[in-house]
């Protein structure tokens, strides 16, 4: 009762939960124009994640696997449905999400191990794949019951079924490391824990054996998505899409969301996207962005381009942006090889290549 | 026009004044030309304000005598003082609050029956006529530094002085606000009237003065004409020491490392003062706040210290060390560590009538309210003697009342006041106004120091120069919310101006 008349007070006087606040983009996420003007590897239509041995670079594409020597690709698996994740395997093999509901390894020791599908668990929308160095693997199921397609569903449906599960490729067990998460997408091993992007909740969760979940990270002024070792210690986390005011108004106006999700097509919600700019119909039409054939400071993105370097605490050293004029948005996975950084630009469906050095030069100047 | 040999308007000979057995000013000899702007300087404590009460009756010679065009006088009191010419712009304001611009700008010069509107008319156009856009019909109370000082300048003028006496005129101006008032001051000097111009920013008095005295320990040091100074040498003359190369004048070149964030303010809305303003303040940096005079830097930061309250609807958050915070009072925000170091230190900053120690014990009180059955004497003594030497505060002993220092000492006391807290976000809001040039490049160690440390600490200041020699990052504000951010290395006086008016 008393917590029901909290939440009206809050509601009403527009504080607590119901504060619509935004963090800023500043100090180490002051945005800059790096993943702009990267140079671009490659275009692919069906890119879906990046994977690296150290070596290489690998990217999921549509139901092929291709890997790059320098700027030339070679397709090296064709499979049978869409890839939506991948991970190299520290015994030469890959490990792949097979449309998001079964993981297969491919190669190396544990060559055709495969969970889901059929067998005892059931995934859903298996989104991130990483493997530790004792070959074990940590996978992100998204959400149960939607796809990876289906993130803003997951999204304006306020979903919280994320999970993660830890395979093991040398007997096939599986063991459940989280569950109830507000969309897992990335994960990656970090210090003895499991550290999990919770997109919907802004941050990043370490799971560790035997403790309670703590927030590594909270506050991220977008959605985070896949998580990738730096060479010089830290990570790589990318933020596919952006927070904005207008949005998180939206989640909170819980009659108008669920008449939105019922009676307007999808693509013309007030969501985040991962691009933006490509019809009038748009909800933030061309006419409110642009003023004299320049975008204003002041429009709210619908899609922005983010990766964000972390110390081996979580702390944020600094950011590579693509800001909300630019076309290389919806940043989804960024690995380190070979002293660049690699980064899959959904929104433009791009493959982008950053020379690292001369990238952290630029963000931090 | 000024010349050699014109009769001074305006001068003291051997002029002594005693503060209980200690001479605060000694055997001063000092004249001042007709239509001469004569620029007094030195370290706080040097005997500036008390010379220039003198003159302005507001105290008494002990010794020496004082003439005004070649004749003895004596005022007792400011009013003796402006009957034969001479009128004083105090460094902190001293006008009525309660009452409207153009009562205060009447006031003592009222006539028998007085119609308030014509008042505001005469007011309204007196105004105008000096450029000074400031509402006759406004409270005092109700106005920012800037104007509170406009109104002050513009009595003066009123009153028809021959010799004006402006106490650190500039220091709560913006930097157009100061151009409108150097052309005033020339102005006043084309008409005859003689101008003194006390100022801790040494470029203004190269810039308009005509001649220099330099006082140090009460006594005068050298005065001489404007052409033969530089900035080097008045600085030395002021200290007896080296000290162009320790603060102001040098540029930040490198950048701390940012820790983890320790404030995050969003959309915090606030009055018509905030505005929509979001801002970071990360451990182990300096983060500098400029913005010109009503641009909602120091709101921001008061709202944060629960000094004032963001707006009841729709007010935005504010996190600390990511977890929301909503203070109405500043007591629980120094249990927190938040530590906010006022800009009127007078008015806010300390006790004027309790001791150095007394003061800073009860910084530590404010703490550990409710931990502390007793007050414990020996403590505050024991403090009190540890943040003296630790902040080389310059008194007889550590019970000496704060009122009797000089500004510099006095804003150590305020600094010690919070520093005992142990805060972890610290916000330093104009710290080194009305401080003197040796004080200042110790309170700019201290903040140095103390972001070396890993503390979290936020500099407001007005002064270009002072927040890129301090920053680590830059935030510029204005209206109400923070519209650019630089890095040390990138900033420029140029970019960052041209972000605070455009």
């Amino acid at each position: 009762m008393i917590d029901s008349i909290l939440k009206l007070t809050d509601r009403l006087l527009g504080r607590g939960d119901a504060a619509i606040t935004v963090p800023v983009f500043d100090g180490p996420l002051k945005a800059n124009n790096v993943i702009e003007a990267a140079e671009v590897l490659d275009s692919l239509e069906a890119a879906q994640d990046l994977a690296t041995d150290g070596q290489h670079l690998f990217v999921a594409n549509g139901t092929c696997v291709l890997r790059y020597k320098g700027n030339v690709s070679e397709k090296i698996h064709d499979f049978e449905a869409p890839v939506t994740a991948i991970a190299c395997l520290p015994d030469g093999g890959i490990a792949v999400s097979l449309a998001g509901r079964e993981v297969l390894v491919v190669g190396g020791d544990y060559d055709g191990r495969r969970w889901g599908g059929s067998g005892d668990i059931q995934f859903y929308a298996v989104n991130a794949i990483t493997a530790s160095t004792d070959g074990l693997l940590l996978v992100t199921d998204g959400s149960v019951g939607r796809s990876t397609a289906h993130w803003k569903t997951d999204l304006m449906s306020l979903g919280a079924s994320g999970r993660v599960f830890e395979l093991n490729p040398a007997n096939g067990n599986i063991r459940s490391v989280a569950s109830g998460l507000s969309y897992a997408y990335g994960v990656c091993y970090a210090d003895g824990a499991a550290w999990v992007s919770e997109s919907w909740r802004h941050r990043l969760v370490a799971f560790r054996n035997d403790h309670s979940p703590k927030a590594v990270i909270s506050g991220l002024p977008g959605y985070p998505s896949r998580l990738s070792p730096a060479a010089g210690g830290g990570y790589w986390l990318t933020c596919f899409v952006l927070r904005t005011q207008l949005v998180e108004f939206v989640l909170r106006e819980h009659s108008f969301r669920k008449r939105m999700l019922k009676e307007v097509e999808p693509q013309y919600w007030i969501a985040p996207a991962l691009n933006s700019g490509n019809t009038f119909l748009e909800p933030m039409q061309g006419a409110h962005l642009k003023m004299m054939g320049v975008v204003k400071p002041w429009a709210p993105p619908r899609s922005y381009g983010l990766i964000i370097r972390l110390n081996n605490n979580g702390e944020i050293l600094y950011s590579l942006h693509s800001r909300f004029d630019g076309k290389n948005h919806g940043v989804v996975a960024a690995v380190e090889c070979q002293g660049d950084l690699y980064a899959l630009a959904q929104g433009s469906q791009r493959i982008l290549k950053l020379p690292l050095a001369e990238a952290e030069r630029s963000a931090r100047a | 026009m000024t010349t050699e040999f014109a009769p001074p308007v305006l001068e003291l000979r051997k002029a002594t004044k005693v503060y209980a057995g200690v001479p605060a000013i000694e055997e001063v000899d000092f004249s001042l030309r007709s239509g001469e702007i004569h620029a007094i300087v030195g370290e706080n404590g040097a005997g500036k304000s008390t010379m220039t009460k003198v003159m302005a009756g507001v105290v008494n010679l002990s010794s020496g005598e004082m003439l005004v065009d070649g004749h003895n006088v004596s005022p007792k009191t400011p009013n003796d003082a402006l009957r034969i010419g001479i009128a004083m712009v105090f460094q902190e304001t001293s006008l009525v609050p309660t009452m409207t611009v153009a009562q205060n700008l009447f006031l003592g010069q009222e006539r028998y029956f007085n119609r308030l509107r014509g008042i505001y008319i005469e007011a309204q156009q007196f105004m105008q006529s000096l450029q000074f856009d400031v509402d006759p019909t406004a409270v005092v109370s109700l106005l920012g530094a800037a104007k509170k000082q406009m109104v002050e300048i513009a009595r003066a003028v009123l009153h028809n002085a021959k010799v004006i006496i402006f106490d650190e005129p500039t220091a709560s101006l913006t930097p157009e606000e100061k151009k409108y008032f150097f052309d005033l001051v020339l102005d006043l000097k084309k008409r005859g009237v003689s101008i003194i111009f006390i100022s801790h920013a040494l470029e203004e008095a190269l810039l308009v003065s005509d001649r220099i005295t330099i006082l140090r320990d009460g006594k005068r040091v050298v005065t001489d004409d404007k052409d033969t100074f530089d900035r080097a040498r008045i600085v030395k003359e002021m200290v007896g020491r080296d000290l162009s190369q320790t603060h102001y004048g040098q540029r930040k070149t490198t950048v701390r490392q940012q820790g983890k964030r320790v404030l995050s303010v969003q959309n915090l809305r606030m009055a018509a003062m905030v505005k929509n303003n979001s801002l970071s303040v990360f451990a182990g940096q300096v983060t500098g706040v400029f913005g010109l005079v009503g641009s909602g830097r120091t709101e921001t930061f008061k709202v944060v210290a629960g000094i004032i309250k963001r707006d009841f609807m729709h007010g935005g958050e504010i996190l600390l060390n990511d977890r929301p915070v909503r203070y109405l009072v500043p007591a629980p925000a120094v249990r927190d560590g938040v530590a906010y170091v006022t800009e009127d230190r007078k008015l806010e900053g300390f006790f004027e009538t309790k001791s150095i120690a007394g003061n800073i014990y009860l910084g530590l009180l404010a703490k550990l309210r409710g931990k502390r059955d007793l007050v414990s004497r020996r403590e505050e003594g024991e403090s009190g003697e540890h943040w003296i030497k630790r902040l080389n505060i310059r008194a007889i002993s550590k019970d000496v009342k704060a009122i009797e220092l000089s500004g510099g000492n006095q804003q150590k006391v305020v600094i010690s006041k919070s520093l005992i807290q142990d805060p972890e976000l610290i916000i330093f809001d104009e710290p080194t106004r009305g401080v003197d040039v040796g004080a200042i490049a110790e309170i700019h160690q201290l903040i140095n120091q103390l972001a070396d440390e890993g503390k979290a600490v936020v500099v407001i200041s007005s002064y270009l120069p002072e927040i890129m020699s301090l920053s680590d990052r830059i935030l510029v504000q204005r209206m109400g919310k923070v519209v650019e951010e630089f890095s040390s290395p990138e900033a420029t006086e140029e970019k960052i101006m041209y972000a605070a008016i455009h």
